[in-house]
């Protein structure tokens, strides 16, 4: 028989997060939870541990131990001390989470995240919180869910399940459950032990109004509570305005994987984050704290705003495997710049790229390899200063050729020697007659020239000036020569 | 029952593309050169294979194939992707129009072009790439093991782009196609439109292996 007043379904849910500040640290440390932790709540007079990982338990720690006892029983324990930045994390992951079910959702505690489902289908209501769940988890958050027509009875379910618990029947679910279940007050809980009040379901069959005359205002409120029937609104949380992660790291960092791992955790985060908010990522900017003080900052421009958490994270590891820094890691901040999706229609015949990404990535990676400013489309300059080329970044979409140019392009394309070969040049008349290279010599047969050119007088540090000659070598090459102030050079073969 | 022994290599082959036909290549696509001496041998490049040019004289033509290649892309809007291990490139021989779908990777080393060789055969978004070999370190490219080709081979195989590699002697055993250039262009041809020169090159077309599919086929 259900509760006079409760609502017909669930409309409520409680994503919780048991020992919230250990997983909060463990989420950040590869390979961690399958270790013996401990977490240590030192803000206490007397620093007692608080949290344990399934290892630690198995190695006969137990909840409440100090330092040297848990040590004594478990020598290859790790002892952590709660981190506010990794909470802070774990928090907004957790509400992610939590507004991808509902945008009526209440920061209710550390690790609790009340949802209100209003306005769902109930037949969706189970699936959307399993789907939450298993989020979660990816988010290395492990969490149980409680589907409920209050937010408290969803707490209690949350509580009392590994996975998620709906609750159609509140008052047989409330009498099976043990008291502690309503926490009780320290001073009621003997009286309420003597009157052999085990169950919510043993307080509950007692008259309200005589457990209120007995035990006071507290009592009322321990009925309540057991009763489940307290339905109150939510403190409604707001989305984050920002699209921003940060951590500080307890000890410094020096290689690639921890510092990768953090980011993925972040990145997964900020995906669930800019989904809610309809957005996409147009840009990502990276920044690193380094313990010589000085700090490392890059923006990463995306080739095309996306949202996908692989395409964000694959173009962030791209860059760090090129990344030498010059001190140890003690922090990072990911920051990302949002925008609306792009939304268009792909042309006929436009021949955009067709994975943009996988594009910028391969460049990156190239870049990685050749060394900055070796890649790129070449755009030779306004300029008649020989060589004079700039690398640009490739155009997204390649333009329709234009009508063919009336000057047509003469003769076959140079391929240049950089350097220009230094040569030895033996000349009959004022023509060039025998040539001398480290690798190309012989009797020049035929030549054309030369041309004189120079540019740049007005700059002294720039000025060029030079004679050129087309020559054929009896090896059957044809060559550019050239004759600058500094002696003769053979500058490129035409093929 | 079993079947009785195939008498010859084409029968074997034939044999094995029915036993196991997920295992054949897909049938050999080209992308036409547009010089009437290859395409009429070949139908064009293999795509999703390698073609080594083998540039054996002087000034015989390869970069002018090349700039042919440019054109052909251009025409269609395809990216392509020019490794050049050592940096000979000339833009300025090109018109600015030839050059604006190319991808110019200035290497230092035989190397280096080969580990970005390596990466840009997987990326989708190109339909060429040119390996200039020619002009780098002969020694590191002979002491290349026939693996580092047959790896890059098989990185190749399913793509859709046409691997070409412009070396000075016979160097990619895994090459599909191999052509040779072997005529110098004279001083006249410095005063030949570019068009006109590509047009009368005459590519010798050393090795045409056939893809299994088509062996099968036979």
């Amino acid at each position: 028989m259900e509760t006079k007043g409760h609502p017909p379904s669930p409309a409520f849910a409680v994503l919780l997060v048991v020992d919230f500040a250990l997983h909060a640290l463990l989420r950040t440390r590869p390979q961690s939870r399958s270790r013996p932790v401990a977490l240590l709540d030192d803000a206490r007079r007397k620093a007692v541990i608080t949290a344990l990982t399934p290892a630690a338990r198995q190695a006969g720690v137990e909840v409440g131990f100090t330092t040297p006892l848990a040590l004594a029983r478990c020598p290859g324990l790790t002892v952590v001390v709660p981190d506010p930045a990794a909470e802070a994390e774990a928090r907004a992951a957790l509400l992610a989470v939590g507004f991808s079910l509902s945008p009526a959702i209440e920061d209710t505690g550390p690790g609790i995240c009340t949802v209100d489902l209003a306005g769902h289908a109930r037949e969706r209501h189970e699936p959307a919180v399993r789907d939450a769940v298993l989020r979660l988890e990816a988010l290395g958050l492990p969490a149980t869910a409680g589907l409920a027509p209050t937010p408290l009875l969803a707490l209690y379910a949350a509580r009392e399940t590994d996975t998620v618990r709906r609750v159609d029947a509140p008052r047989a679910f409330l009498d099976g459950l043990p008291l502690a279940a309503a926490e009780p007050p320290p001073a009621l809980i003997p009286v309420l032990a003597g009157w052999g009040v085990r169950t919510l379901g043993d307080l509950t069959v007692l008259p309200k109004a005589e457990v209120v005359r007995r035990l006071g205002p507290e009592g009322l409120a321990l009925w309540e509570r057991a009763a489940g029937q307290i339905c109150r609104p939510l403190r409604r949380t707001t989305p984050a305005q920002t699209f921003a992660a940060a951590m500080v790291f307890e000890h410094e960092i020096e290689t690639l994987e921890p510092l990768t791992f953090v980011l993925r955790r972040f990145i997964d985060r900020l995906a669930v984050d800019l989904a809610n908010a309809g957005f996409c990522a147009a840009e990502l900017t990276l920044g690193l704290s380094l313990s010589d003080e000085t700090r490392y900052t890059r923006n990463l421009r995306l080739p095309e705003p996306t949202g996908e958490a692989e395409i964000l994270f694959r173009t962030l590891h791209t860059h760090l495997e090129t990344l030498h820094t010059t001190s140890s890691v003690v922090g990072v901040t990911l920051e990302v710049t949002p925008t609306r999706p792009l939304v268009r229609q792909q042309g006929l015949f436009e021949t955009g790229l067709r994975d943009p990404h996988g594009f910028a990535e391969t460049l990156a990676r190239t870049v990685a390899v050749v060394g900055p400013d070796r890649s790129g489309t070449p755009q030779v300059d306004d300029s008649h200063r020989p060589d004079a080329v700039t690398l640009v970044a490739p155009a997204p979409v390649v333009p329709s050729p234009p009508a063919a140019s009336v000057i047509p392009i003469m003769g076959p394309p140079l391929r240049r020697f950089r350097p220009p070969l230094a040569a030895t040049v033996e000349l009959t008349g004022e023509q060039p007659s025998f040539l001398w290279t480290p690798n190309i010599r012989g009797a020049i047969t035929a030549t054309n020239g030369p041309w004189h050119g120079s540019g740049d007088w007005w700059r002294p540090d720039l000025a060029w000036e030079r004679e050129e000659w087309d020559i054929s070598v009896e090896n059957g090459g044809l060559y550019r020569l050239i004759n600058v102030p500094s002696g003769w050079f053979l500058e490129g073969e035409y093929d | 029952m079993t079947a009785p022994p195939p008498s010859s290599s084409a029968a074997l082959r034939r044999l094995l593309a029915e036993k196991f036909p997920s295992s054949q290549p897909r049938p050999t696509r080209v992308l036409a050169t547009g010089l009437p001496a290859l395409d009429a041998v070949t139908g064009g490049l293999p795509l999703g294979a390698i073609t080594e040019i083998v540039c054996s004289a002087p000034s015989c033509g390869g970069h002018l194939l090349f700039a042919r290649l440019l054109e052909v892309t251009r025409a269609t809007r395809g990216r392509v992707a020019l490794i050049d291990a050592s940096d000979s490139f000339d833009p300025a021989s090109y018109s600015k129009n030839a050059i604006d779908h190319l991808l110019w990777v200035r290497g230092r080393s035989v190397n280096e072009a080969l580990q970005v060789a390596d990466l840009l055969v997987r990326d989708a978004n190109l339909a060429l790439i040119l390996l200039d070999l020619r002009d780098a370190d002969q020694g590191a490219l002979r002491r290349l093991p026939a693996t580092v080709w047959y790896r890059l081979q098989r990185a190749v195989e399913p793509s859709g782009l046409a691997l070409v590699v412009e070396s000075s002697r016979p160097t990619v055993p895994s090459a599909l196609l191999r052509v040779e250039l072997q005529r110098s262009h004279g001083l006249s041809a410095l005063s030949c439109e570019q068009s006109a020169l590509a047009a009368q090159l005459e590519p010798a077309v050393q090795r045409h292996r056939l893809q299994f599919s088509e062996l099968a086929g036979q």
